[in-house]
């Protein structure tokens, strides 16, 4: 049981919900989405809220594609997005990432808004995001900004989300023929942080020729990363177990990890190179079906 | 903050007042009076505390009770009673699925929970469905072989409700 009772209150619209947070902003208030990882810090009395903001009927669960970009409402709960068959078609590595979470009782109620924002260093929504370059809505009364994913992070538990401002909706670039892959190692296969969490995409230019290289790399540094020297080394080289195995090797070295409980710097550092390869061969092959689907599509239209 | 709310119970509306701090767990046991509901880690990490909110599993512990009204609760005590089991209930007491018991409600609402979505999971499935539900005495391996069992049991009457609707 919470020790400390809160004002509650569940507004009924987007505007509504920034109307009370405004009014709120210098007192003691949390926001609460799916509340998987605000209430056990409640319970804990990690944190204090003399309000409690209930964004459920705030109409942000929704799922929307057009021809450039993919929506996403942060108010979208795991189970959502991970049973979404355009999600899973467009998206794999988002889709991969929304079922690793937590166990089944967690992902009905934990949103992609929610993980965003709690911010903590192993998020297993972020890495596919960065190498997505997805932006983030994020609004407040009278006010609205786009933050890219990877300027959103600014350290264990910190974003540059401001009193009174909440993410509102997760926006992401369709890309023809990109596709991402999402990897995690966890001590277990449920219920657990991720000890390493990573995500690459690429793009081919024509044949083995990688155009576009993307990988970042979560629980291993005090933000999710993107690691940059590995993407430098990769784009505009040919496919090679060789160069993924290098590519690998040299994401490792720009991660930072701590040990804790779940696992040791070292361990980390290791696992941060196995998880690039593997993360690098699947989208590389994701890639390649894509590819070969667009021209199969193309042909059949002649 | 205390508030008067209708809670739907196991298809029952209650009429209770709760705090605006207090969990769905607590009040299920506390003031509707459930108490096959149990608070394992209180965390939302165990899954002993497992109910369904309008078909979806959750755990109670980590739930506002406040945020309930107006949803459809089940609870262990819904899903069946010692006069007429559930086929799951039936099935994890057939095969001894269940050692000292406090994981079972849980356990069963989550095997529930997934043979709605899945009338017909493989092994890997039942053990992803039930991966949020951690029991420390009998092991998974009854669990799973009970979920198994219900499921063909399901599936075979639903078959034979169709041959009765057909004739």
């Amino acid at each position: 049981m919470l020790l400390k009772s809160f004002e509650y209150v569940k507004p009924n619209s987007l505007a509504a919900v920034l109307d009370v947070l405004d009014e709120l902003k210098d007192k003691k208030s949390s926001v609460l989405a799916g509340g998987t990882d605000l209430i056990p810090w409640l319970r804990a009395k990690a944190k204090e809220a003399e309000y409690l903001v209930d964004l459920e009927d705030a109409g942000l669960n929704q799922i929307a594609f057009d021809k450039d970009n993919a929506r996403i409402g942060a108010m979208v709960t795991f189970a959502t997005l991970c049973q979404h068959p355009e999600v899973g078609k467009k998206l794999p590595s988002i889709a991969e990432a929304a079922g690793q979470v937590g166990a089944v009782q967690t992902r009905t109620l934990a949103t992609i808004g929610g993980n965003l924002c709690a911010g903590v260093p192993s998020l297993d929504s972020a890495p596919s995001l960065l190498v997505l370059d997805a932006q983030f809505r994020l609004q407040s009364k009278g006010k609205e900004r786009m933050v890219p994913a990877e300027k959103f992070f600014l350290g264990p538990r910190r974003t540059v989300l401001q009193p009174g401002e909440i993410m509102t909706e997760i926006v992401i670039p369709i890309q023809a023929v990109f596709r991402a892959s999402f990897q995690r190692m966890g001590r277990r296969r449920a219920l657990t942080l991720s000890i390493v969490n990573c995500a690459a995409g690429v793009s081919l230019g024509g044949g083995s020729e990688i155009a576009k290289a993307r990988i970042a790399l979560g629980a291993v540094a005090p933000t999710p990363i993107r690691a940059y020297k590995a993407e430098q080394l990769l784009q505009g080289s040919m496919v090679t177990p060789e160069l993924l195995a290098e590519a690998a090797a040299m994401a490792a070295t720009e991660t930072s990890p701590i040990g804790d409980l779940r696992a040791s710097a070292d361990y980390r550092r290791k696992i941060s190179a196995v998880l690039v390869r593997r993360a690098l061969e699947n989208a590389i092959e994701q890639t390649r079906q894509a590819e070969a689907s667009t021209r199969a599509a193309a042909g059949g239209a002649k | 903050m205390k508030k008067d709310i209708n809670l739907k119970v196991n298809g029952k509306i209650h009429a209770i007042q709760v705090d605006s701090k207090d969990m769905l767990v607590d009040v299920i046991r506390d003031k509707v009076g459930l108490t096959g509901t149990k608070e394992g880690c209180g965390t939302g990490e165990c899954g002993a505390c497992t109910v369904l909110i309008n078909g979806e599993p959750v755990n109670s512990c980590l739930y506002l009770a406040i945020r309930a009204e107006g949803k459809e609760i089940l609870t262990i005590e819904g899903l069946g009673n010692p006069a007429s089991l559930h086929p799951l209930q039936q099935a994890f007491v057939e095969n001894g699925a269940v050692q000292c018991g406090f994981c079972a409600p849980g356990m069963l609402l989550s095997a529930h929970a997934l043979l709605m979505r899945n009338p017909n999971p493989n092994e890997q499935e039942i053990r992803k469905g039930i991966s949020g539900n951690i029991c420390r005495c009998s092991g998974y391996v009854k669990v799973i072989k009970s979920i198994q069992q219900a499921a063909a049991r399901l599936q075979q009457d639903a078959v034979l409700q169709n041959e009765g609707r057909e004739r």
